[in-house]
């Protein structure tokens, strides 16, 4: 059985990794990259080649292309020392092909050579001219461009999913002091006098790579980290682990001492504290507060994450429906074609037949009646405005669980084992609980797991209805954002769950009924 | 002994009470006698004792008659009255008195002035055909290929990991890439709904099959040397057949809610759709005296899955062979 079930396991990952291939395909081939740009206000007033270079900056920002232009490639030059940043300066290409200078001329030629050797295309964008003069944006360009390939853009998505801190993390070429991990029982964090252990990297991305707080489960690390895909529009160069986990609401001030030694009421967690080169140097409040460029910290703020807003509201109205669904599917199988069986039926038919839209609106006007709050408020402590989210997401599961506990049970009802046992003398409540019961719960319980997990990611319409500040929408906002890498990432999550909840729903179903079995091959 | 000849006549008894003799037959004797069963006779004569499947029958005759007749006898212009600011948002009775009383006037006048009624029935012809044709299209994929599925495990192998890859592309990016390459007409939502829809349903059947498959009466089957075939067609199917019409009275239904998320979200049908009617009513819902544009066509969209739901839920009922006693 466990043989099996890491089989399936192992074998469910790859096919996470076909899903993530398909999705880019997907993104990236099929849908019109000229989408990103409709809400650009950059785009719409750039012109003529200045727009055709934005066009492909704008591609490679967002892991479309791999583009280099003819400046880059005369910086590499300076960089290997075959030219003088004076040379460099004068052998800029001319208006035409036909108007370079033979050295320039030379040099296009080996430019176009090594990179169309690559497999890169090469393009020349003639100047534009209007009545002798360079029109707006007209500057002459050369580049060389790439459709980046499926299986490089896979293997760097998987293997930048799991990094490791280390302290090469920061480029050799700074200066950062010596590189190295410390280990301290003095936090300074809590100002270097009461005792609480950590270990400190500096070259590393994170200065913090363990320590302890006093928040669940008081020892953390930043030595591993998860990267799911890089937010490029929606909050640009966040992970999407990161925008689904970020507290949000409004600030949570305490007093932090900050490396300098200032103490401030402040909102900053100094140990999400991250490298950010040359900040401290650009602005004067870093300046005033931190000691080296350690600067990138998270702020702490009231309320909940995006996902644990989703997860709250979708585990409370997972359990809602199975404490009600389950009883009232058994008394409605119970009491076939009784008062209890009509009011269920309606009931559920009510719900399949109402599209769900209206009748979220409906409870939400029914619920506003008797002074519910209709919105979320990531800034208020009350609890009541849960409620409506939460009761607006169960009632559907509890009209599923209903309606197919209820068929599997009257089917049952029929059986030979059901007229054996009756005939044998047991009494109805015992049939039906300790027999009927049992046979017909077998295909709920396979459902159970992944209802769980997938509380998690949240409900598009309920949160958009009632406000909640959560994963819902992240799909769709990062579509309609183009935002590839969040399509990515989160599409690789949802799938994770998927497969870890249908394994975990056949090890149960198989828990539960001993006939089912997936372990003997000889069929 | 003496043997004394009695005088049938004389005792007066009717011939056919007698005994007399009767020649063995093989060929009767390997026959089992019942009672007359046609199983689609006792489905249909189960669901009609139910009084309600009359009335429901009904009013999917009325439902289909306006759904796909009315539209054909109007002239349905949805800009006609664009530009008279005073014909936009009427209730019924605003909207009956402005252009007389008709049928296209009694659930009032739309955002641009539009009879809603007309719209409503419009919309209803699109989104009908769709769940129809969605429905009919996965759930004859889904079946077959997930009784295979469930029934051998080689291919539940194989199969485990298309689902694992096919059920988490998702939906929405899936369909609003569909949309974009191919705009959003009818087929190409039937495409998008389809081209992966269809393992949704296979998945529940492969469930339903491995709970029924290892059963003992299938063991016993198997060990007397049933071909699968025959054990899935004769132990499996007619087992199901009560779950697959449930099955289908709720994707039927689901279908014209789905058409209404994808709507809501944006990436609907261009055409005018239930669905595109309720989404773009939304902002009259919450508008005090406007809520009627919002509703009807909620209203016709229910009814037509109640009704849809009713039929195929006792259909349900009355296919389940051992309801015939």
């Amino acid at each position: 059985m466990a043989k099996y079930l890491i089989k399936r396991l192992l074998r469910g990952l790859a096919s996470i990794v076909v899903v993530v291939a398909i999705v880019m395909v997907l993104i990236y081939s099929l849908l019109d990259r000229q989408g990103i740009f409709a809400a650009d206000t950059t785009y719409t007033k750039l012109n003529n080649n200045a727009k055709t270079m934005y066009m492909y900056r704008q591609w490679q920002k967002y892991g479309y292309l791999d583009f280099i232009t003819y400046a880059d490639f005369l910086n590499g030059l300076v960089k290997s020392g075959e030219l003088t940043a004076e040379e460099r300066d004068s052998m800029g290409i001319g208006r035409t092909a036909s108007d370079d200078s033979p050295e320039v001329a030379a040099l296009v030629e080996r430019f176009t050579q090594e990179y169309e050797s690559q497999g890169f295309k090469v393009v020349r964008l003639k100047a534009v001219v209007a009545k002798r003069k360079l029109a707006t944006g007209g500057q002459q360009q050369l580049f060389a461009t790439r459709d980046r390939p499926l299986i490089d853009r896979l293997i760097k998505h998987f293997t930048g999913i799991i990094t490791v801190d280390n302290i090469h993390y920061v480029p050799e070429d700074r200066d950062i002091g010596e590189r190295g991990l410390t280990f301290t029982t003095h936090d300074p964090v809590y100002g270097g006098e009461q005792f609480a252990p950590a270990i400190m990297g500096n070259g590393t991305k994170h200065k913090y790579l363990l320590y302890f707080d006093h928040q669940f489960p008081f020892i953390h690390q930043n030595l591993v980290n998860v990267n799911l895909g890089l937010s490029y529009s929606i909050d640009t160069g966040v992970d999407v682990l990161q925008i689904m986990n970020v507290t949000q609401g409004s600030y949570v001030l305490s007093p932090t001492v900050f490396p300098t030694g200032l103490k401030e009421s402040s909102a900053d967690d100094l140990h999400s504290a991250t490298y950010m080169a040359d900040t401290r140097q650009s602005s004067k409040v870093l300046e005033e507060r931190f000691t080296d460029d350690y600067t990138g910290v998270v702020t702490l703020k009231g309320g909940k994450s995006k996902m644990g807003y989703s997860f709250s509201i979708g585990i409370l109205a997972t359990c809602l429906a199975y404490l009600l669904g389950v009883p009232l599917g058994i008394i409605m199988a119970r009491h076939k074609d009784g008062l209890v069986d009509k009011i269920g039926t309606f009931y559920i038919v009510f719900i399949i037949a109402v599209p769900s839209l209206s009748y979220i609106f409906l409870f939400k006007a029914i619920g506003g009646s008797f002074c519910l709050p209709t919105t979320f408020d990531v800034n208020s402590s009350n609890a009541l405005m849960y409620l409506l989210p939460i009761i607006s997401l169960a009632l559907p599961s509890i009209a599923n669980l209903m309606k197919w506990l209820r068929r599997y049970m009257v089917d049952q009802m029929n059986s030979d084992y059901v007229k054996f046992a009756r005939s044998g003398g047991l009494s109805e409540n015992e049939i039906f609980f300790k027999h009927i019961l049992k046979n017909a719960a077998i295909p709920i319980i396979h459902g159970i797991p992944g209802a769980v997990l997938f509380s998690m990611t949240g409900a598009l319409i309920t949160e958009r209805v009632y406000v909640v500040p959560g994963v819902g929408d992240l799909l769709t906002r990062a579509i309609n954002a183009h935002d590839n890498g969040v399509i990515v990432g989160v599409t690789m999550f949802y799938a994770l769950l998927s497969v870890v909840s249908i394994i975990l729903g056949d090890i149960l179903m198989s828990m539960v009924d001993p006939r089912i079995s997936f372990s003997n091959e000889s069929r | 002994m003496k043997q004394e000849t009695v005088n049938l006549k004389a005792l007066g008894v009717p011939e056919e009470e007698l005994f007399s003799l009767v020649t063995h037959s093989d060929v009767e004797s390997e026959k089992i006698t019942a009672p007359r069963y046609s199983y689609w006779q006792s489905v249909f004569r189960v669901f009609f004792k139910k009084k309600i499947n009359l009335i429901v029958l009904g009013l999917l005759a009325v439902i289909i008659l306006f759904a796909f007749v009315y539209p054909m006898l109007i002239e349905y212009d949805r800009f006609a009255n664009l530009t008279d600011a005073t014909a936009k948002h009427l209730t019924p009775t605003a909207a009956m008195a402005k252009f007389g009383s008709s049928i296209h006037w009694i659930l009032g006048a739309g955002a641009s002035g539009e009879p809603t009624f007309d719209a409503v029935w419009v919309g209803s012809k699109i989104s009908i055909s769709l769940a129809l044709t969605c429905a009919l299209i996965n759930m004859t994929i889904g079946i077959l290929l997930g009784a295979v599925w469930g029934f051998s495990k080689k291919v539940d192998v194989i199969m485990m990991e298309v689902y694992n890859i096919v059920a988490n592309v998702p939906y929405i990016l899936l369909i609003s890439v569909l949309v974009m390459i191919l705009s959003a007409s009818f087929w190409t939502m039937v495409f998008a709904l389809t081209v992966t829809g269809w393992i949704g349903v296979a998945y529940f059947i492969r469930t339903q099959v491995i709970i029924i498959r290892d059963r003992e009466y299938n063991l016993a089957s198997r060990c007397l040397g049933t071909p699968i075939t025959r054990i899935a067609l004769r132990n499996i199917l007619p087992f199901m057949t009560s779950v697959i019409v449930t099955l289908a009275a709720t994707e039927i239904p689901s279908y014209i809610s789905y058409e209404v998320f994808l709507a809501y979200i944006g990436i609907g049908l261009s055409d005018m759709s239930l669905g595109k009617l309720i989404s773009e009513a939304q902002s009259a819902m919450m508008t005090n005296g406007w809520q009627f544009e919002f509703w009807s066509p909620v209203v016709v969209a229910s009814t037509v899955a109640v009704v849809l739901y009713v039929v195929g839920q006792n259909l349900g009922d009355a296919s389940d062979p051992r309801t015939h006693m």
